[in-house]
């Protein structure tokens, strides 16, 4: 079980702990790469005082050899400590990505209803990135800081009073630019959401391309898409006035920072306080100072997009399971009995119905959406409203869903298929000495790797979407027999295949779950006349009971649901 | 067909993505100028702080009195404010420019893709259009929005600096080119070993994306199958080459800056050795050494982003590159409405006469040389006329179906259709509705409108009303304003294929081609489907590619394919007494309905229970 993370700070906490090694010795290197930095512009002055001005050679040669050591030193420890930083923030992702996607997969559900694949995805990619960008920010945050109080330091060595200008003038300059930035930030965020929508409506406008086609509505989709990005561009377009100004105004701030260092160190080298290098060397930090302090912006934004995401992250991993795992566990032999008993359930009402071990039976909803409630139920994608569905006996309530469904396997219609060949997609779910090729032949699938251009062995892709409807029905019909499970609830298996293969699976089928408990939960005559017998369901209530063709011989109702 | 080779969707040459850039920001040449005008005034303005800073430096080293650095100082503050106020507008100005012509680009863009021939795209393959429309549109965008920008500011800042280096002495300059051969070959070393690099970093996160999807979107199965485990090995499989990619471009990069400092260290010293001989020789002051030394100090930072930043450019103009290639594509007749449809749906040749008659002759067709799908068609759909066309999967149907509908052009034979004598008819001559589930993301009106832009509520609720989703329709929370989608309220698929209907319903098109329009559904809800579909295609010439014989049955001709010919035509009793394909068809199909004495539902047919009894 994933650990419970109920807030972003602590999904961003703990990605943090996890990688503080590498936190620790990044910001350990980095800092010292930032000193080697601040050094840079101390030694110019040095150089300047003792080597320029005086003209002494053996001088120059010498700072000339410091400033060297200082670079190898600078450079090591950037490269080592940068390493260390990247490893992290890309390690809390994968983490992070994978924990996503185990709370996704959870047997309890939950996690995806309400987003989209694509929503939950881009979690699991860029917000998990971003959060995993923490780590970075905050070694490089940490660096800079040390950056800007070597600095300091150096400068109060130099002068009390220059020091102090720049510890007081770098906060003052960090917090105007904060103040400055802050209702540019949030506006900018709206317009350029907006401006993201251009991007989404265009790919949209192309995954329906084939139905815009179809009735002819390329004109009036250019039309509406010219519309969207006129509306994204005058967005972006304050966006960008808004980033321009801020940007402005860094640099008109730093750049008075700058003056005020000079004329403070300018008249204290005058009085002769402090040497000219001094003053050089003051100047040349005043402007080595512009970088951490960009760091620093650069930080306080990666963080606060990083609580965004984690924030994302967190809600997606702290989202309650539709079901829980109950205490008891199946028999080590199950039957196949399974009993509903005064099941509601969205459309449901007070369903009763006892599906004997080794039965094939029929189940035909007037209304369909009272068959998916039904499939919902018995997948244990959620417990019913009110009433109980048991498994030899045991309420499904108190079983572990993921136990429950070694035993038993509810496809459905709209099941998705994988990647890799057909083969694999058929065996994907198959007990490792099963032999899947009366499974194949029973949904036809030997019919469909006939007309494939290397068989069973041929690639699927796009979820399925490279095969026809038909095709991909067929596959994913053969995994779930290939699957042999103890009993089998199966959704219209056969909406998009022809009458004549439609027949033969119906045959199939039936040979190959003989013994075992199998549902069909479809209207096809084809299907249901190959069963035991039918349960019809209408206004969500159990109506009738019989073989179907006693059900078509006396039931109007179940004729007009099942023909016509 | 999906195993077609693929041809990608073409891609301009260098020199053509150039041109393309040029005419775009033609229009915009006063923009241009002005901007970039201006940021060459913030970038000069910035570059006085040097010499103010050595001019300080001078004053002290003559030993002034403290006073004298105060005009400098405030010069300073005034260089300062000058920047901020010519950068915002320099800035302002080229974001201006470089989003008004990103607009005009992708709309272009957008544009001639929606008008590329289905064919083509589909040989493409579906994913080469999506990632140019979303992925190459938005590194585009991004290398716009801030890639572009910087680069400029830097190579303005670097070029400039060296001038104004040049300036104080032209020894100066001459010291700071020691660094050049060293970035020069830094940079190609960089651009060399990062491209590939990137190239196979954008397959692996692009793997890692998919796997994502497919796990997520297919969570339901994987839990159902107990495959979690599995797909949790997938992902972390995937997302592990990712993570291995990225690290080795973390380490290209930091090898990157390593030979960077590397350089900095040598052109640093050169400049600080000539400022020493020259300050010795008397030719500067020790302030304009000061000034050297700092002008090569900043230079640092913008070198160092105008190097990495060769890498967003290099991307960004491969991206460009695709973008254009589709942009560029020949405009099939943009005159008219009426000309442009038809001559884009290439297959179709359309004619004058009886409203919506189709003529098939002599069609063939086959998606790749040596496998053909079709032999030899030949069909005629009066006008008004609603056929069936049936057969078992993989007899050629939907290929016909796409053949008559202007999808894909015959490899050899013609489809004809009249659209009509007299005033021809505005809009599509052949609509296509196939099994296809796209909801057009945005307020349901929208959607509809796709089909008749400009069509008020009331058309918009009529057409609705004819495939009976007006009730859905009605209850959806804000009515037909009511967003549907990605990201908006999710509707059944049976909903959705009734708005693909009532689609047609209003681009009420005098030919409509239905391929298996109702197979998604379900079986209850294919019947309700089937109903809206007759409704649909009222008063049309129809061709429906059925799978339930009972939609077929109701036909008023129905047209059997096998192994892509056409073996029988004509009227269910007439197929039925034949004893042909059709009949063996409907007994599998009506056997099954075991007792059922009933035929299907308007068309009382004596002769149907002989051929069900078996």
């Amino acid at each position: 079980m994933s650990p419970t993370y109920p807030s972003g700070r602590d999904v961003l906490r703990e990605s943090v702990r996890e990688q503080r090694r590498d936190v620790a010795l990044g910001s350990l290197l980095g800092s010292g790469h930032q000193v080697g930095e601040a050094l840079v512009p101390v030694l110019i002055g040095v150089v300047i005082d003792r080597a320029v001005t005086g003209s002494d050679t053996g001088a120059l040669v010498r700072w000339l050899g410091v400033l060297a050591v200082v670079y190898v030193a600078l450079a090591l420890s950037f490269r080592y400590g940068a390493w260390a930083g990247d490893r992290s923030a890309v390690r809390a992702e994968h983490s992070l990505r994978i924990a996503l996607v185990r709370r996704v997969l959870h047997p309890g559900g939950g996690a995806e209803d309400g987003r989209l694949p694509g929503a939950l995805a881009n979690i699991a990619t860029e917000d998990a990135k971003r959060v995993g960008g923490v780590n970075t920010a905050v070694m490089y945050g940490i660096a800079s800081l040390v950056g800007i109080l070597t600095c300091a330091f150096v400068l109060l060595r130099t002068s009390v009073l220059l020091g102090l200008v720049v510890l007081l003038g770098t906060p003052v300059l960090l917090w105007l630019g904060h103040l400055l930035s802050k209702p540019l930030e949030t506006r900018s965020e709206a317009e350029q959401e907006r401006a993201a929508h251009a991007s989404a409506v265009a790919a949209d406008l192309v995954a329906g391309l084939r139905i815009l086609k179809g009735i002819g509505g390329e004109s009036a989709a250019i039309d509406r898409y010219r519309t969207t990005s006129r509306d994204s561009l005058r967005a972006t377009l304050k966006a960008a006035r808004a980033q321009a100004f801020q940007s402005g105004m860094v640099l008109s701030l730093t750049g008075c920072l700058i003056a005020v260092v000079a004329l403070v160190g300018g008249r204290l080298a005058a009085e002769g306080t402090i040497s000219l290098g001094q003053l050089v060397s003051a100047v040349g930090l005043a402007l080595f100072l512009l970088g951490p302090l960009e760091v620093l912006a650069w930080v306080n934004a990666e963080l606060a997009q990083g609580r965004a995401s984690a924030g994302r992250v967190a809600e997606v991993l702290a989202t309650a399971h539709s079901v829980t795992a109950g205490e008891r566990s199946l028999p080590r032999q199950v039957r196949g009995a399974v009993r509903l008993a005064g099941v509601s359930h969205g459309g449901l009402r007070e369903v009763d119905l006892d599906i004997e071990p080794g039965e094939l039976l029929g189940v035909v909803a007037t209304d369909p959406a009272h068959a998916t409630d039904l499939l919902r139920c018995l997948a244990r994608r959620a417990d019913p409203d009110a009433g109980t569905v048991e498994l030899d006996g045991v309420s499904l309530r108190d079983l572990d869903p993921a136990e429950m469904r070694t035993v038993l396997l509810v496809a459905e219609h709209d099941a998705d298929l994988f990647e890799g060949t057909v083969r694999d997609n058929v065996t994907a779910a198959a007990p490792e000495a099963g032999d899947p090729e009366p499974a194949m032949t029973a949904a036809g699938v030997d019919q469909v790797a006939r007309t494939l251009p290397e068989g069973d062995g041929t690639a699927v892709s796009e979820r399925g979407r490279s095969l026809s409807g038909g095709q991909r029905q067929r596959v994913a019909l053969a995994r779930a027999l290939a699957a042999d499970r103890a009993v089998l609830v199966v959704h219209d298996p056969t909406t998009a295949v022809d009458a004549v293969t439609e027949a033969g699976i119906a045959a199939g089928l039936r040979e190959v779950r003989k013994g075992r408990t199998t549902v069909l939960v479809t209207t096809s005559p084809a299907l249901l006349s190959v069963t035991d017998r039918v349960v019809l369901l209408d206004g969500g209530r159990v109506t009738d009971t019989a073989p179907h063709a006693e059900l078509i011989a006396r039931h109007e109702t179940y004729r007009t649901a099942v023909l016509a | 067909m999906s195993d077609t080779a693929r041809t990608l969707l073409p891609t301009a040459t260098q020199a053509r993505t150039r041109a393309a850039v040029r005419e775009l920001i033609r229009p915009h040449r006063r923009l241009a100028l002005g901007g970039f005008a201006m940021m060459i005034v913030a970038t000069s303005v910035g570059l006085l702080v040097q010499p103010l800073l050595g001019r300080i430096v001078d004053l002290v080293a003559d030993h002034r009195p403290p006073g004298s650095i105060t005009l400098p100082v405030v010069l300073l503050v005034l260089v300062a404010l000058a920047q901020g106020a010519t950068t915002v507008l320099g800035l302002s100005l080229v974001s201006r420019l470089g989003e008004t012509v990103l607009a005009h680009l992708r709309e272009r863009f957008v544009e001639k893709a929606l008008r590329l021939p289905l064919e083509q795209v589909e040989k493409a393959g579906a994913g080469d259009l999506t990632a140019r429309v979303t992925r190459d549109v938005s590194v585009v965008g991004e290398a716009v929005r801030s890639a572009l920008p910087e680069l400029a500011r830097s190579l303005l800042a670097i070029a400039l600096t060296l001038v104004a280096m040049a300036a104080l002495d032209w020894r100066f300059f001459l010291a700071a080119l020691v660094a050049v051969p060293v970035q020069a070959s830094t940079a190609r070393w960089y651009v060399r070993n990062a491209v590939p690099l990137y190239a196979e970093q954008r397959i692996a996160t692009g793997a890692q994306q998919q796997q994502l999807l497919d796990t997520v979107a297919g969570a339901g199965t994987v839990r159902a199958f107990r495959l979690e485990e599995e797909h949790t090995e997938r992902v972390t499989r995937r997302s592990s080459a990712a993570v291995e990619l990225t690290l080795r471009g973390v380490r290209l990069v930091l090898n990157f800056y390593n030979r960077l400092h590397v350089a900095e260290y040598a052109g640093l010293a050169a400049v600080l050795v000539t400022g020493f001989l020259l300050v010795r020789g008397g030719s500067v002051s020790i302030g304009t050494a000061t000034a050297a030394a700092l002008y090569f100090h900043s230079l640092f930072t913008p070198v160092n982003s105008a190097l990495v930043l060769l890498d967003d450019a290099q991307s960004a103009t491969a991206a460009l590159a695709r973008l254009v290639g589709v942009a560029d594509q020949p405009s099939p007749e943009l005159s008219s409405e009426l000309s442009s449809e038809p001559a884009q749906r290439t297959g179709a040749d359309i004619g004058i006469g009886a409203a919506g008659t189709v003529t098939v002759t002599g069609l063939h067709h086959a998606y790749e040389p040596g496998r053909p799908v079709l032999h030899d068609v030949d069909l005629t759909l009066r006008a008004g006329e609603r056929v069936a066309l049936v057969g078992v999967s993989g007899a050629g149907k939907t290929t016909l179906a796409k053949l008559i509908a202007g999808v894909h052009r015959p490899t050899s034979g013609s489809v004809h259709v009249t659209a009509g004598a007299g005033a021809p008819r505005e809009g599509l001559p052949v609509a296509l509705v196939t099994q296809e589930t796209h909801v057009f993301a945005g307020p349901l009106a929208d959607d509809l409108r796709l089909a008749r832009a400009g069509a008020g509520d009331d058309e918009l609720r009529t057409a609705l009303a004819t495939v009976d989703a007006l009730d859905w329709a009605g209850a959806l929370p804000d009515g037909l304003d009511t967003v549907v989608g990605d990201g908006g309220h999710r509707l059944t698929l049976a909903q959705v294929q009734q708005l693909a209907l009532a689609r047609l319903v209003l681009a009420d098109p005098p030919v409509a081609v239905l391929d298996e329009a109702t197979a998604e559904a379900g079986s209850t809800g294919a019947r309700l489907l089937e109903q809206a579909a007759d409704r649909a295609v009222e008063g049309r010439t129809a061709l429906i590619v059925a799978h339930r014989l009972t939609q077929a049955a109701t036909a008023d001709r129905i047209v059997v394919m096998d192994g892509g010919r056409i073996v029988e035509s004509g009227t269910h009793d007439e197929l039925c007494a034949a004893a042909g394909p059709y009949a063996s068809l409907w007994e599998a199909w009506s056997g099954t309905r075991a007792t059922a004495d009933r035929t299907p539902t308007h068309h009382p047919r004596p002769d149907t229970t002989t051929v069900k009894d078996h």
